[in-house]
């Protein structure tokens, strides 16, 4: 586990920095609602002010402002779906690259350490840099929660929107990662994944402004894990669990396989 | 008993070539010199005995283990320096042989400052800050630091001063004398000719020759320096003559062959003065790569 520990160790830094700002933004937003919810009428007024394809695209057509859970739903949720998509990313996709990139894979590689070993314990640091991560802001959603008064969120609820985001980083995360064990500049591999998550997440408001284009949300993880969705049916659909799931492990056994075959030269 | 044995080993990058049909092999405790010129393929051979790349066809042992299938076991015992160092920018000298010795169920704490010292190596400096010559030092602690039972050495002495080339190879004597098998890699010849006790010359990625030290040196090659008697230049035909260049005042043959032969034919002209000497190992070398 040597190299868990170091990976662990050299990405603290990113972890408490990303964790800081995403669970500040939501607790900062989450303090705004107790004033926002004493002028509850105003504030329904100014949602029908919206264009209806505004709030379709953000589903407020489903949920309103009227609980703590539907104003977190359209305005904190996005900060850990997609910035902590963004970290997941980020974590994945530079995690073995690096050691290419800046040619420490010679120095590890001579080392008594497989290849596979290798890949457990970055995959491993990764997983755990997103439950830390996860945890950090369901933590801050509980307190959030709890500053205002109408703070009645069910716990299974509140386990599934916790829940729904760390599954839709892994997925990012494992897709990222097996496009590191493919390409060889780790630059590209950053830009490929990021241009993913931000192409998805625009499906994902595509798909919700138009029916035309309805479709697209089977290509978005984004849909996969609409707030609106898991609120209102208290579930993660089955099929967006499978097909999650199903990126989640294709990647990880294809990542094994790909860097076991690969010629690593630096 | 053979440390490393390789046999036919080729190695091709899709189709450009690493090397071709490569067999040579290494006993225990010897030094082994790995010599050719850049690109040659020294750096395919080790990486592919270290399996960092898969062999296109051969195979090669180390220990007596498989390179591929017994991978990680052969690294458990080997020290390695590649040619160009590179570390974790984060870390201090310090923390990278540290973490590098834990991954040795060893205590190298005493040999790390020992090693370290004697190469005047600051333990505390980030490896980042350090100098090309700096960071090789670092690679040369981190390789011998587990004190392995073969250390392999990519260029090790490019960018070490000659004096720290001289420690440097004070220890890898050290380390011989312990029944340790040291196989480096390098395109200067003259460290070759101190350390080694065999080379292997490789070219365009075909091996040409192994042979020991000695032998290279004493490969009857004689480097003949004729100075002519003034206006009266000659030319030489001899077997054994394998390189000429004249100008107007000398003529100077590489000659491999009979030496009283070479008297015999020299008896019959008349020059001012004659030199015959041992080739220097350069020019042996030189007469290697240009076949």
């Amino acid at each position: 586990m040597l190299l868990f520990k170091r990976e662990f160790k050299r990405n603290l830094k990113g972890l408490i920095i990303w964790s800081a700002v995403i669970g500040g933004l939501i607790l900062l937003i989450l303090a705004i609602y107790p004033q926002f919810a004493k002028d509850q009428e105003k504030l329904n007024i100014m949602l029908q002010a919206y264009p209806e394809s505004m709030t379709k695209a953000f589903g407020m057509d489903k949920l309103g402002f009227d609980t703590v859970l539907g104003f977190y739903a359209i305005e904190g949720y996005l900060m850990i779906t997609l910035f902590g998509s963004v970290y997941a990313v980020m974590l994945a996709s530079n995690i073995l690259s690096k050691e290419a990139n800046e040619k420490t894979i010679e120095f590890l590689l001579s080392k008594p350490i497989s290849r596979e070993q290798i890949i457990s314990q970055k995959l491993l640091a990764i997983v755990t840099n997103l439950v830390i991560l996860n945890v950090i802001v369901a933590i801050v959603n509980l307190i959030g929660f709890n500053l205002s008064k109408n703070n009645n969120v069910e716990t299974e609820t509140f386990l599934l929107i916790s829940l729904a985001p760390f599954i839709l980083q892994l997925t990012f995360a494992a897709a990222s990662f097996v496009i590191s064990c493919i390409v060889k500049k780790s630059r590209s591999i950053f830009s490929i994944s990021l241009a993913i998550v931000f192409v998805t997440y625009f499906f994902s408001i595509i798909s919700g402004i138009s029916d035309k284009y309805k479709n697209l949300k089977y290509i978005s993880p984004f849909k996969y894990v609409d707030a609106a969705d898991i609120i209102t049916s208290k579930e993660i659909r089955p099929l967006y669990l499978i097909i999650m799931a199903a990126v989640i492990i294709i990647g990880g056994v294809a990542s094994y396989i790909l860097y076991h075959k690969k010629d690593i030269t630096v | 008993m053979n440390i490393i044995d390789i046999q036919n080993l080729t190695k091709y990058y899709n189709k450009s070539r690493g090397i071709i049909d490569v067999s040579f092999s290494i006993k225990e405790g010897e030094i082994f010199g790995f010599i050719g010129p850049n690109g040659a393929g020294k750096s395919t051979t080790i990486r592919t005995l270290l399996n960092f790349i898969y062999p296109t066809s051969g195979s090669a042992t180390i220990f007596g283990k498989d390179i591929v299938k017994a991978s990680k076991e052969i690294r458990e015992e080997i020290g390695y320096l590649p040619s160009e160092v590179n570390y974790y920018d984060d870390m201090k000298v310090k923390d990278l042989l540290i973490y590098s010795s834990k991954y040795y169920k060893k205590d190298c704490s005493k040999r790390l400052v020992d090693l370290s010292e004697r190469l005047d190596l600051d333990l505390n400096k980030k490896i980042e800050d350090l100098s090309f010559g700096n960071r090789k030092k670092v690679g040369i602690v981190q390789a011998l630091l587990h004190e392995p039972k073969l250390i392999i050495l990519d260029e090790p002495t490019s960018g070490l001063d000659p004096l720290m080339q001289n420690v440097f190879f004070d220890m890898l004597l050290e380390e011989k004398e312990k029944g340790t098998t040291i196989f480096f890699s390098s395109h200067v010849l003259s460290e070759v000719q101190k350390l080694c006790d065999r080379v292997a010359i490789i070219k365009e990625g075909k091996l040409i020759k192994v042979e020991t030290m000695e032998n290279l040196s004493k490969s009857h090659f004689k480097n003949v320096t004729i100075t002519f008697e003034k206006g009266k230049p000659f030319e030489i035909e001899l077997d054994g003559i394998i390189q000429k260049s004249s100008d107007k005042k000398s003529l100077k043959l590489l000659y491999k062959g009979n030496s009283r032969a070479l008297i015999e034919k020299l008896n019959e002209l008349s020059f001012k003065d004659l030199l015959i000497e041992e080739p220097s190992l350069e020019e042996i070398f030189m007469h290697y790569y240009e076949k």
